[in-house]
């Protein structure tokens, strides 16, 4: 692993370096309402500590409304035209959160790791830079500790930033991002700053919440009684109770990706496939035209969602779960059953 | 900054949202994490609203209609015929009716009701679905002259106890129904009062599934408890109530069997309620406030109990009408009532007259005006020109009362299957094209400014309500929603110190009136000692009477808001998940539907799906049987939306429904 | 030869025929626009395409024909918006084919065992490819016993096929109704009701099921209680579905994807899919 380092107040520098050749998006802290966005800003801007950002950067890849394509079906002459439109500018990621990494390494391995290439995805990824900042305290509702995904980023990063006293070490994990290191003339780090890292991260994980330390073993314990089946109906009964189908916890998770498509027709005779956002959550989301619906009660679907979370989606194949730990479930929640409350319950439950 | 603060604009809830706005269309909707009603949350609408503000399904150019059909015009056209018309009425001015939209932003409904009065000379001005409302408003004003939601949804987690009567919130109103799920955990008391189960009726503490139709009888016993149990706050009536001994007469005539056989519940658990509100320093009661809302007579002994209780006029107490759409309080604020200018201020209060003559020149005409469903349903009444705008029901009642109108004009912005009636159909700017003010339920005025531009030529809405009033020769000068806004401050002394300077220096949070001199800052909860004066226990008819099943229709049938998308219909159709959700029930009873429990289904030998006939004294209707032990055995449950049943049966007994939540039909069940 | 997917962007086809099946199903012959399509497009059976109906949206059907010389067609039957407004299509209209998608049915596997196939109602249509299939190569297989029921003798699918079926002397054909018609003469009952009279043969066998959900635990516990392992029967199972490559994950059932993992399983692996389908 090769090291820089960069004086505190000069780390945005690599941000308008980026800014040369990537539209440059990061964390900025809107004035007005006190909330963090993580979005297209000027480098200058970015507010390199300021909190995880209230929704995940995965529009950036996975948008929440786009046209993947356009197409015209004249029915006199009966001539079609279709053509393809998704098309995206090289972006550069500064200030990520590893939470938000690993939610975007999960999408990565969907939407591209499996029989098909998700075309739409691809283009969007493509170009793309990543610089991620490791979270030297938690925040609120964070327990990527236990999900492992926290609170520094070990892969899928071009260069890692971590605050140390009055420089930032800057770890290079892909050439792109050591050719960059190089280019600027940062200042090598030598074997004492891996030191200080681990110290400062060390130092972050003794910082979270009781909650999360508490319940780093609980979650690798649901998560074995999620994949042995041994959690009782009506356990998510209670749980379903609670869920006001607003779909926000699927909306808001870095590494949930369903989706919906649907055609719309323009007054012009042209239509459009447009593709949102979907959740698992609601009703219709199972739903077969001819009525049928396999996951009509709200505690199947919630009982869905979980097993997908922990279990099926990334856990059975590639050994990790599809939490993040990123906590957001349970602040954008009506119904205070977000991801940490429901393993709350299962454990409250199989302790009985 | 890309991201664009702005208001969900499909319930009453109000909740703060960010919209991400990019080639000048919206790209992204999330929510707002420090708003003061939605702390971060949405419900299934406010989350995709994104595709409701790129639908196509828009109306885009003015239309004219000639030999039938509805052709292409200009804005000059459409609105030269509106004023021709109207104008040719102006010496009959109760033939002509304005239908507000409780969706239409307060300086367009403004506008449209000055519009009415000051130009056309006419109070047939009101606002459609809803009017139970206006119940609840008359209510507390004659209560305690405060005509709005007494706390802001953020105080609900300081109440010790919340009473849930009759509306099903987290379906409704999901996020306030949320903030009492969540009070609930905390330790709030929370008791849900109603005929069917619903899910906050899981989520509370106790839940009283009382008779249909039983509510006032319901209330007027808790008070009976109160007074019983000696439990009622002597020193605050002594200090701050009148009418209490009234109250007490007539609750005290009722007896113990009339109550368990009216509302099916033991006066042992009232008694246990009634002592849960009595312990509790701070409680709140939540009512619908709409098409099966509480009636007038409801709402006033719900108003007494809580104020022989010491519950109204401090903070964390309160009587909270939850309003199902957008600006429906936004609406009455602005004067959309043939009775009521703005502010909810008399029409006939000669003080209020001339402040207006002050601002619009001359006095609005004097007498009260009658409202547009009340016109319509009146078939002796000649009701030549109706204006419509932005007319939300997806399912349009008084269809043939309609054709027979000569003239109808709809002004809105999305398409809509109001306009097979019009004659001219004039489109203005959604409200993310165009700046403007709502009023949430809690009378929050939240400012929405413009955030991508109007298709090609399209209008604000102030825009063309001043030019018809200046085609008609009034001399209306606004340039901006802002100026219209700077109007209404100086005539509504509830919204005084409201300017859109003002609420941008409160950033997401928005303002509460009342906000004049004195709260300059706004009014978060009513609170009686700044008001000043007493609360007043209203009269109440004595009539505590049940309708009961009799042997020939042996079943009693509730209506009601099916589905927790009903009120945002003709939207919903505009969107594609919505609407998918929405459709997950309407296309599995395509025919609607009528919920037995299932005792009831086995007495009668029916399953699940199949057709019945659902038969009262005036009407029947063949709808499919949903088998559900959410309603108790002896009541029916129906929900109001699908057409033909409206046509075919509820129609006929809208007097009944008119009742709102104690609105029960009875009826029979036969297999067919 | 070069075997397309046609997996993001569908092929226009046109509609050369449509013959009305039973009521509310219809089948649609289609040929690609691009001629290379008509050698490169190979389907295995049991998969499905998505088919766009332009200005309406698109849908996922079973693939009826046999992967050889069999007129590339699909049936459908109209149940919802998009499959409504493909039904008011007349021959000469186009629409929109992405895929061949999904895992198929065994082919080469199963050669030289008996074959049992049960259809019910519009579930012969999945099944219709593997069966012609196999007929087209009668001599690799052992016994061959096709059973169909449906609710009425005017719902059976396929009757002219069944009838070929019916005269192939390779085959045992067995039909039988619900609700039989004055004028029916042949079996009455639902479909498992044949499994006696048909003598099911129990080694070296597999089945392939496919019908409402109300039949298919019926049937399933039937073939098993014969003695057929659950590793041997086969289903192919329905989802709603959007992409068909994946990505959206509406037919997900526990841990597989019914469009890539499936649609075909056996109901071995059905019992451990980790949620009821």
């Amino acid at each position: 692993m090769i090291m820089f380092l960069i004086k505190k107040s000069d780390v945005l520098e690599i941000a308008k370096e980026l800014g040369k050749e990537y539209q440059v998006l990061g964390p900025v802290v809107d004035t007005d309402s006190g909330q963090t966005f993580f979005e297209k800003t000027e480098p200058e801007l970015i507010q390199l500590k300021a909190p995880i950002p209230s929704v995940p950067p995965k529009y950036t890849v996975f948008p929440q409304i786009e046209t993947l394509m356009r197409y015209r079906y004249d029915r006199e002459s009966k001539a079609v035209e279709i053509r393809e439109l998704y098309e995206a500018k090289p972006k550069a990621l500064f200030g990520l959160r590893s939470c938000d990494l690993s939610g975007l390494l999960c999408l990565d391995r969907f939407f591209l790791g499996q029989e098909f290439v998700d075309e739409a995805y691809r283009v969007h990824r493509k170009k793309m830079f990543i610089v991620t900042n490791t979270c030297v305290t938690p925040f609120k509702n964070c327990f990527c500790v236990c999900t492992d995904s926290g609170p520094a980023a070990e892969e899928g990063y071009d260069l890692n930033l971590t605050e140390l006293d009055d420089v930032y070490l800057v770890e290079a994990g892909s050439d792109k991002g050591r050719e960059l290191a190089e280019r600027m003339g940062l200042e090598k780090a030598d074997e004492s700053y891996a030191v200080k890292k681990k110290e400062a991260v060390d130092k972050s994980v003794s910082l979270f919440e009781e909650f999360a330390t508490d319940s780093k073993a609980w979650i690798s314990r649901v998560m074995n009684r999620v994949t042995t089946g041994f959690i009782r109906e009506d356990v998510w009964e209670y749980i379903g109770d609670q869920c006001f189908e607003c779909g926000a916890c699927t909306f808001v998770c870095p590494s949930c990706s369903c989706f919906n498509i649907v055609d719309v027709n323009n007054a012009d005779g042209s239509s459009e496939r447009l593709r949102t956002w979907d959740s698992c959550s609601y009703e219709g989301y199972s739903r077969m035209a001819g009525g049928h619906n396999p996951r009509k009660p709200v505690e199947d679907r919630r009982n869905k969602r979980f097993f997908c979370k922990l279990s099926y989606s990334q856990m059975k194949k590639y050994l990790r779960p599809g939490c993040v730990g990123c906590g957001r479930c349970a602040w954008v929640c009506p119904g205070n059953i977000g991801l940490p409350k429901v393993v709350e319950y299962v454990r409250r439950e199989t302790h009985k | 900054m890309k991201q664009k603060h702005g208001v969900c604009t499909f319930c009453g809830t109000g909740c703060g949202h960010f919209l991400a706005v990019e080639s000048d269309t919206v790209t992204r909707v999330f929510p707002s994490q420090n708003h003061p009603v939605s702390k971060g949350r949405l419900c299934v609408r406010g989350w995709n609203i994104h595709e409701l503000l790129t639908t196509k399904e828009r109306i885009t150019v003015p239309m004219v209609r000639e030999d039938g059909v509805l052709r292409e015009c200009t804005y000059d056209e459409a609105i030269s015929k509106v004023v021709d018309v109207l104008s040719s009425l102006k010496s009959r001015p109760s033939e002509m009716g304005f239908l507000a939209s409780p969706r239409a932003t307060n300086e367009e409904t403004y506008l449209f009701s000055k519009l009415g009065r000051a130009v056309f000379n006419t109070n047939n001005i009101s606002l459609d679905s809803e009017s139970g409302h206006r119940n609840s408003l008359n209510v507390l004003h004659e209560g305690a002259g405060f005509p709005g939601m007494n706390c802001p949804v953020e105080d609900i987690r300081k109440a010790e106890f919340v009473l849930v009567l009759g509306i099903d919130i987290t379906k409704q109103n999901p996020i306030i129904g949320s903030e009492i799920h969540l009070a609930a955990q905390n330790g709030t008391q929370v008791v849900t009062v109603d005929s069917r189960r619903t899910q906050i009726a899981k989520l509370s503490n106790d839940f009283l599934q009382i008779h249909p139709g039983s509510n006032t009888l319901f209330l007027g016993a808790l008070g009976k408890a109160v007074i019983d149990q000696k439990l009622a706050a002597a020193d605050f009536i002594a200090s701050a109530v009148e009418g209490y001994d009234d109250f007490a007469a007539t609750v005290a005539g009722l007896t113990e069997d009339q109550i368990v056989s009216g509302t099916g519940i033991s006066y042992d658990d009232i008694k246990k309620i009634a002592r849960k509100l009595a312990a509790a320093n701070t409680a709140m009661a939540f009512f619908s406030s709409g098409i099966s809302g509480l009636d007038e007579e409801t709402i006033r002994c719900l108003f007494n109990v809580f104020a022989i209780t010491g519950n109204i006029g401090k903070e964390g107490s309160g009587l909270n009408p939850v309003a199902g759409l957008n600006n429906l309080q936004g609406g009455y604020d602005m004067g959309a009532a043939p009775d009521l200018l703005s502010g909810f201020q008399s029409l006939e209060d000669v003080k209020v007259r001339s402040a207006y003559a002050a601002e619009w020149g001359s006095e609005p005409p004097a007498i009260p005006g009658r409202s547009i469903p009340e016109l319509l349903e009146d078939e002796s009444t000649p009701l030549k020109a109706l204006v419509v705008s932005d007319h939300d029901e997806g399912i349009i009642r008084y269809a043939d009362r309609l054709k027979e109108i000569d003239f109808i004009a709809y002004i809105g912005a999305f398409r809509n299957p109001f306009t097979e009636y019009a004659d001219v159909v004039i489109p203005v700017a959604s409200y993310i094209e165009t700046d403007g003010t709502f009023t949430n339920t809690e009378r929050r005025i939240q400012l929405s400014e413009k955030k991508v531009e109007a298709p090609d030529g399209v209008l604000p809405g102030w825009n063309v309500y001043t030019m018809i009033a200046r085609k008609a020769g009034a001399d209306w000068n606004y340039s901006s929603a802002e100026d219209v806004m700077n109007e209404i401050v100086k005539v509504t002394p509830r919204y005084a110190g409201v300017s859109y300077d003002r609420l941008r220096s409160r950033g997401i949070a928005g303002i509460q009136w009342p906000c004049d001199g004195n709260n300059p800052e706004g009014t978060p909860f009513f609170s009686l000692e700044k008001a000043g004066g007493k609360l007043k226990c209203l009269a109440l008819s004595g009539d505590f009477e049940v309708k009961t099943a009799d042997p020939d229709y042996p079943l009693l049938l509730m209506v009601g808001k099916a589905q927790h998308f009903w009120h945002q219909n003709n939207l919903m159709k505009k969107t594609y998940i919505p609407l998918r959700e929405y459709n997950a029930t309407l296309l599995d009873y395509p025919e609607g539907f009528v919920e037995i429990n299932s005792a009831d289904a086995y007495e009668l030998g029916v399953r699940n799906h199949w057709t019945v006939r659902v038969v009262s004294l005036s009407g029947s209707m063949d709808v499919a049987v949903k088998i559900s032990d959410d309603v108790k055995p002896g009541t029916a449950y129906s929900p109001y939306f699908v057409q033909d049943m409206i046509k075919k049966f509820l129609l006929g007994h809208t007097n009944i429904l008119r009742q709102g939540e104690d609105a029960t039909i009875p009826v029979r069940i036969e297999k067919v | 030869m070069k075997v397309t997917t046609i997996v993001n962007v569908p092929e226009v086809v046109t509609i050369d025929e449509i013959r009305e099946e039973i009521k509310d199903v219809k089948t649609f012959y289609l040929s690609f626009d691009k001629k290379e399509y008509q050698d490169t497009f190979k389907i295995r059976s049991g998969q499905f395409v998505m088919c766009t109906v332009f200005g309406s949206g698109e849908f996922a059907v079973s693939l009826p024909p046999s992967p050889e010389n069999d007129r590339f067609h699909l049936t459908v039957k109209k149940v919802g918006k998009v499959t409504t407004a493909l039904h008011e299509l007349e021959p000469g209209d186009k629409l929109g084919i992405r895929g061949p998608f999904g895992n198929g049915f065994p082919f080469e596997e199963i050669k030289g065992k008996n074959v049992i196939y049960v259809a019910g109602g519009i579930g012969l249509i999945p099944l219709r490819s593997s069966i012609v299939h196999v007929l087209q190569h009668k001599e690799e297989f052992g016994r061959v016993i096709v059973m169909h029921g449906a609710q009425t003798p005017e719902a059976l699918m396929y009757k002219d096929n069944l009838k070929e079926w019916q005269n192939f002397d390779g085959f045992e054909t067995y039909i039988t109704v619900d609700n039989p018609t004055p004028d029916w003469t042949g079996e009455t009952g639902f479909v498992h009701t044949l499994f006696d009279k048909a003598n099911l043969p129990v080694e070296n066998t597999v089945a392939f099921v496919c019908g409402p959900p109300i039949m298919f635990n019926t049937v399933i516990g039937e073939l098993m209680k014969r003695g057929i392992s659950d590793e041997s029967i086969y289903s192919t199972l329905e989802r709603h579905m959007k992409c068909g490559v994946g990505k959206c994950q509406h037919c997900a059932i526990g841990r597989t994807l019914v469009c890539t993992d499936g649609p075909v399983y056996t109901f071995r692996q059905i019992k451990t899919l980790g949620e009821e389908i």
